[in-house]
């Protein structure tokens, strides 16, 4: 598939994403959904009803453009929290975040946050909430539609989507705003094999010069594929990056698992 | 190099810088003005029957308190009728303010787990969704009033600076519950309740004049009273408000607002974590 080119101001290496001295701490209620019942009724009792969990530490990050970055890291690493805080969505608890573009992050779109409201509707809302345009939404919306091969079920709820769909609408969205900074979360790995691989070559299709892509993966294969760069997070601390290779290896002998096929999976 | 386009750091309690909160929100008015599009539209409110539902149910309510009040308490009085729905209606504005914002942020999970926007757009839609609901009411109103034959005259214009302090105070509302409720998600079922002895303690099913004095402290704790008492005198007796009224009314309107606005905008960036 052709994209126009877009024209961007940034040049290769020049600086996209600056993290510095990233800390991120947040309190949760413990339970999933918090009630002023359950809270009078645990009154006298003292027990906690929050906690307090240390996302990110001390992580120093910079992202050029020209890069394709992966970020690695077991569950709980810290990779969505770093990525949302880059995002914009969570504000840190120490240091510095500096973006220098546009960044879209996938499901970022808000893709499907009203499950009563058409996919076509949740696309529009989803790209204005962010900061878009009606205008800009028009001219991408045909793209998304043909690229998320949805065909007529972009007009019906998406209450009816199964999964797959969702996600490709998602990936679809995302990836055809073509904004400075890309940021894919774990979603790479979306739709049957033939949908996986469309989206794989869009991401190669998306590694510009002018634009700089952070993929947060398990997909260790893909990644070594797609990746010029790979970062690797372990609770909340960035342990190791540089080349794919060097670093992929170094995460896999560190879970132990060797080159098992498991993990070359996309799972 | 270049100056960064987004600079995030930790934040003091407080507001965020206010400017740059306000530019943001004002770039993003089309997401209000589709959302609340989209909203009606899966409700079905751009058809000849949504709409017609959209009148019939307020309608309806007030045939219910017809019933009780012109008939069963036997006061044949057509300003009492035109009192009854104008109030009602009006109330009904604030009620689905509230209703439509107690669950706008959570409802919003995804959204704001995913995009980073002024999180006070979602209940601000829940209002713009509610005044939508509420405009043809007002036009049903008109011809109700016009069919008791009661005589317009030029007070009545009195009911815009009223119909604006009533949207002001519902957005007050929608703030503060709205983000009351990502603290305490129960708040949602107990709304019915609060509404409910809102409704009763306003000067709806009775006229604000008819109160007793012991009574008359009523007025003192309920944004309402004011307010549709203003109204009330505007739309359907076609006299100017009492203008303590009007002050008052503002005053809790203005209070609310600024009092809720500050609560959510100091909490809205934690928002992604508690959802």
């Amino acid at each position: 598939m052709n994209l126009p080119s877009v024209s961007n101001s940034h040049k290769t290496n020049e600086i996209a994403v600056s993290v510095r001295g990233l800390g991120l701490t947040y309190t949760t209620a413990i339970d999933r959904r918090p009630t002023l019942k359950a809270r009078v009724k645990s009154l006298g009792r003292g027990g906690k009803q929050t906690r307090v969990i240390r996302a990110l530490d001390e992580v120093n990050l910079d992202v050029e453009y020209g890069q394709v970055l992966g970020i690695i890291g077991s569950n709980g690493a810290g990779k969505s929290s770093l990525m949302r805080v880059i995002a914009g969505i969570l504000p840190p608890t120490q240091g510095r975040v500096e973006v220098y573009g546009s960044v879209s992050t996938l499901l970022a779109l808000g893709v499907g946050f009203n499950p009563s409201m058409s996919g076509r509707d949740n696309v529009y809302l989803g790209g204005l909430a962010a900061g878009m345009s009606r205008v800009e939404i028009d001219s991408h919306f045909e793209e998304i539609a043909e690229f998320s091969e949805l065909g007529d079920a972009i007009d019906a709820p998406m209450r009816t989507y199964s999964s797959g769909m969702y996600a490709r609408l998602a990936f679809s969205v995302a990836a055809t705003v073509r904004p400075d900074i890309l940021i894919v979360d774990e979603a790479l790995s979306t739709g049957d094999a033939k949908f996986k691989e469309k989206s794989l070559n869009r991401i190669k299709e998306l590694r510009s010069d002018d634009r700089a892509l952070i993929l947060v993966s398990h997909a260790m294969a893909t990644l070594e594929d797609v990746c010029n760069d790979v970062a690797w997070l372990h609770k909340g601390k960035l342990v190791q990056r540089g080349e794919p290779k060097t670093v992929i290896d170094a995460y896999r002998e560190f879970l132990q698992v060797g080159k098992s096929a498991a993990i070359d999976e996309d799972v | 190099m270049s100056t960064p386009t987004q600079v995030y750091e930790p934040f003091r309690a407080g507001l965020p810088p206010l400017r740059r909160y306000w530019k943001s929100l004002w770039s993003r008015r089309t997401f209000i003005a589709e959302y609340s599009r989209s909203e009606l539209r899966e409700q079905h409110f751009d058809s000849a029957f949504g709409q017609l539902w959209l009148v019939l149910n307020p309608l309806l309510l007030s045939a219910v308190y017809f019933l009780l009040i012109v008939i069963i308490r036997g006061s044949s009085d057509s300003t009492r009728y035109a009192h009854l729905t104008a109030t009602l209606f009006l109330f009904y504005l604030v009620a689905n303010s509230l209703t439509g914002g107690v669950k706008s942020i959570t409802a919003g999970q995804r959204l704001i787990l995913n995009t980073a926007f002024p999180r006070i757009m979602l209940p601000i839609s829940a209002v713009v969704i509610a005044i939508f609901k509420f405009l043809p009411t007002l036009a049903v109103f008109l011809v109700i009033r016009t069919v008791l034959g009661l005589p317009f005259s030029w007070q009545m214009l009195w009911a815009i600076p009223v119909l604006l302090t009533t949207m002001l105070l519902a957005l007050g509302l929608a703030v503060t519950i709205s983000c009351i409720n990502v603290y305490f998600r129960d708040i949602a079922s107990f709304l019915p309740y609060m509404t409910r002895t809102l409704l009763y303690l306003s000067p709806i099913l009775y006229e604000a004049a008819d109160l007793k004095p012991k009574l008359k402290t009523l007025e003192l704790f309920n944004p309402l009273f004011p307010i549709l008492d203003s109204w009330s005198r505007a739309l359907v007796h076609g006299q100017a408000p009492i203008s303590s009224h009007l002050l008052i009314a503002l005053g809790w309107a203005v209070g609310i607002f600024l009092v809720g606005t500050y609560f959510f905008l100091s909490r809205e960036r934690e928002f992604a974590v508690r959802l």
